[in-house]
């Protein structure tokens, strides 16, 4: 009797998870790319490429994004018949880990993606992780893709370190410059306390008293443990302040935008580059609710060659809004290949470096969903920096140099 | 002036969540004798389920609550039937083990059916009022009266109920109860539903206000723990001057103290509170 409940228990477990599940439409589609087995006339090989960034935890939504892009661009490549380097064709295999977003973890993800798998290249997300691989990346050559804005991965002087957004800093002068001529000069600073939204409060403050403006108040948020943010805004708030600096991820950045308005902030906002000013959209419902914000373009308002298919694409593919992490990592991906090509090598990283350039000159057109004319010494790629401002609930685009 | 009075309101809005989520904390405490670890990932499943409702079948807000509250209950009493009754008898560190193996496969069983993503909770009250120079939302309010409702009708049932009683005897003393005819297996359970219910409703409330993530049972957990052992452990009116007294530090030590510092003021008083009474403020007595 006492096991035909436990059992009956179990049941009723099982259905509701069951029932739950089918509610919710599942959308985990984990293929990775290219694992087709096909014999055909030449020579075929697969070149492994790594991914070690956060799968779970709280910030998997940006590690599931990035990995998106580069996935779609090998799943493209390998469905065109992969790339022919010396006669021998090659496939690409999307190797990803979890690292949680500790650097620990990116640091033996990595190890064990060179000793299993041999990848040239390794996508990490986060500065700590890619700090954390330049320890080793020069000796045991491979190449890091670096995604991370932050300009201390590219100012190491690490040979093999490719950056792949456009660094930080350099929103820094445009966004004070707008936020300051339109609303005023006093900041109220309300950044998310990260490493990264200390980093960018640590040169955004100076600058802004450096172009006269005065910073009323400063404080952080930390996303993990604040249930509301009506408490830190009143404070900020409290000082009048004509322009608020907020970031972080987008939804809950939003929210705190929403949360200024609701208590009567007229002034604008300057969003950390993290942040998208169309995700942030969804979650206040209007772009009224972000006039006067100056952040980066949405991918989706970009005019770049290559962007709108993207934009297409991965709609039709991931059921989800594309975004800069996924297509920074998509071009990137195209980059990395085209230098394959043009150095003839699939795991000689430092030959890959040295082709860099040739990869982004051979970029074919239509895949060009940013503007990338060169990539820096320091090994950065030069990615035009666009920035977008919402004047009259509508988001308008501004190009700086 | 103005500034206390707004702050005074956002610490009893926070304060209330607190206090629910400790609620549930505090009851199902006096069952296993250890802190439900996985209570956050009910939370956290209540403000799911409400979403879900809301958003898949276009259920109306207090509806979707209701169902949340009895889906979430429901869960806390599979939990109770699967995992903890069969290890009444062992140690408590597997207790422990058990809750923490609970929230992390609730965690990615999230994540695995909603996605990682943040989602948006629609609320009917989205008005904003504002009165001499106050603000309020009325999602804001009604997290204020809701969270008393629910406390009255707790202490009602628990206080003038037969039932109620036994939960209570229970709790103080789990053989003593048996031995005088009441069926613990059954007060167990509907302790858990309780607790499930509470999570739910908190997780509801607040969901409009803030997100919709897997990782939101973390953002009250860690402070609900703080509050029980401040009210004293199992306490039930503990738990709910606990969750105001944790709001209102939060938020006044952040505007007359320092925002950066306003955890560290939570914990110092933390610590004060337990120097002077070791056990928490409402301490109850003699159980095993």
């Amino acid at each position: 009797m006492k096991k035909l409940k436990r059992l009956f228990a179990a049941g009723l477990l099982l259905i509701m998870m069951v029932s739950l599940a089918a509610c919710a439409g599942s959308q985990t589609s984990q293929s990775t790319g290219g694992q087709k087995e096909s014999s055909s006339k030449s020579e075929e090989g697969t070149v492994n490429i790594g991914f070690s960034g956060p799968l779970s935890g709280p910030a998997a939504l940006y590690g599931e994004r990035t990995l998106n892009g580069i996935k779609m661009a090998a799943e493209e490549i390998n469905n065109n018949g992969g790339f022919e380097i010396n006669g021998k064709t090659y496939k690409l295999n999307i190797v990803p880990l979890d690292d949680k977003y500790l650097p620990n973890e990116t640091a033996s993800n990595a190890k064990r993606l060179l000793q299993e798998y041999k990848t040239p290249i390794i996508f990490t997300l986060h500065s700590g992780g890619v700090m954390a691989l330049q320890v080793f990346n020069e000796t045991e050559k491979f190449l890091i893709g670096a995604y991370t804005s932050e300009p201390d991965v590219t100012d190491a002087g690490n040979s093999l370190t490719i950056g792949i957004p456009p660094r930080y800093d350099g929103y820094v002068e445009p966004f004070t410059d707008y936020a300051m001529k339109r609303f005023g000069k006093k900041l109220a600073a309300l950044p998310p306390s990260t490493q990264y939204g200390k980093d960018w409060a640590k040169t955004l403050l100076p600058q802004w008293e450096k172009k006269g403006g005065k910073v009323v108040y400063h404080s952080s948020i930390d996303f993990s443990k604040e249930t509301d943010f009506f408490t830190i805004v009143t404070n900020a708030l409290k000082e009048k302040p004509d322009v608020l600096f907020i970031g972080g991820a987008s939804e809950p950045t939003a929210k705190v935008a929403k949360q200024a308005r609701e208590l009567g902030f007229k002034g604008g906002f300057i969003i950390m580059d993290q942040a998208k000013l169309d995700f942030m959209e969804k979650i206040t419902g209007s772009y009224d609710v972000l006039e006067g914000s100056v952040g980066v373009l949405p991918l989706v308002k970009s005019n770049d060659p290559g962007a709108p298919a993207f934009a297409e694409n991965y709609r039709a593919k991931f059921k989800d809004e594309p975004s800069s992490e996924s297509g920074l990592n998509y071009i990137a991906t195209y980059i990395f290949v085209e230098a394959m090509k043009a150095a003839k090598t699939v795991d000689d990283a430092e030959a890959i470096r040295k082709h860099m350039q040739d990869g982004l000159d051979n970029l074919p057109k239509d895949k060009r969903v940013y503007e990338i004319p060169s990539i820096g010494d320091d090994g950065r790629l030069e990615v035009k920096r666009k920035i977008a401002v919402v004047e009259d609930g509508q988001i308008v685009l501004k190009v700086v140099d | 002036m103005e500034i206390f009075a707004q702050q005074i309101f956002n610490g009893l809005t926070v304060g209330s969540v607190y206090s629910l989520v400790a609620l549930g904390l505090t009851l199902v405490y006096g069952i296993l004798h250890i802190p439900n670890f996985a209570h956050g990932a009910l939370y956290m499943m209540g403000g799911y389920i409400t979403l879900t409702m809301m958003t898949k079948f276009g259920l109306y807000y207090w509806i979707a609550i209701m169902i949340s509250m009895v889906i979430v209950g429901l869960m806390g009493v599979l939990m109770e039937r699967l995992i903890f009754y069969p290890l009444r008898d062992a140690p408590p560190i597997q207790d422990k083990i058990a809750a923490i193996g609970i929230l992390l496969f609730l965690e990615a069983f999230a994540q695995f059916v909603w996605g990682a993503d943040y989602q948006t909770m629609p609320t009917p009250y989205g008005q904003v009022v504002s009165v001499m120079g106050l603000t309020f939302t009325m999602q804001r309010l009604l997290i204020i009266i809701s969270t008393v409702v629910v406390m009255i009708l707790l202490f009602l049932f628990l206080k003038k109920t037969f039932i109620g009683s036994a939960i209570i005897a229970m709790s103080q003393n789990r053989e003593g109860a048996h031995l005088v005819g009441i069926n613990t297996n059954k007060m167990a359970m509907l302790t858990f539903m309780i607790s499930g219910a509470l999570a739910a409703i908190a997780a509801s409330l607040s969901s409009p206000i803030n997100l919709v993530f897997p990782g939101m049972g973390h953002l009250v957990i860690l402070k609900a723990f703080v509050i029980i052992i401040i009210g004293g452990m199992g306490s039930i009116p503990g738990a709910i001057i606990g969750g105001y007294i944790l709001g209102f530090a939060e938020s006044l030590g952040a505007t007359y103290i320092s925002n950066d510092y306003k955890d560290i003021f939570a914990f110092i008083l933390l610590v004060l509170i337990l120097t002077f009474k070791p056990t928490g403020l409402f301490a109850k007595g003699g159980h095993s």
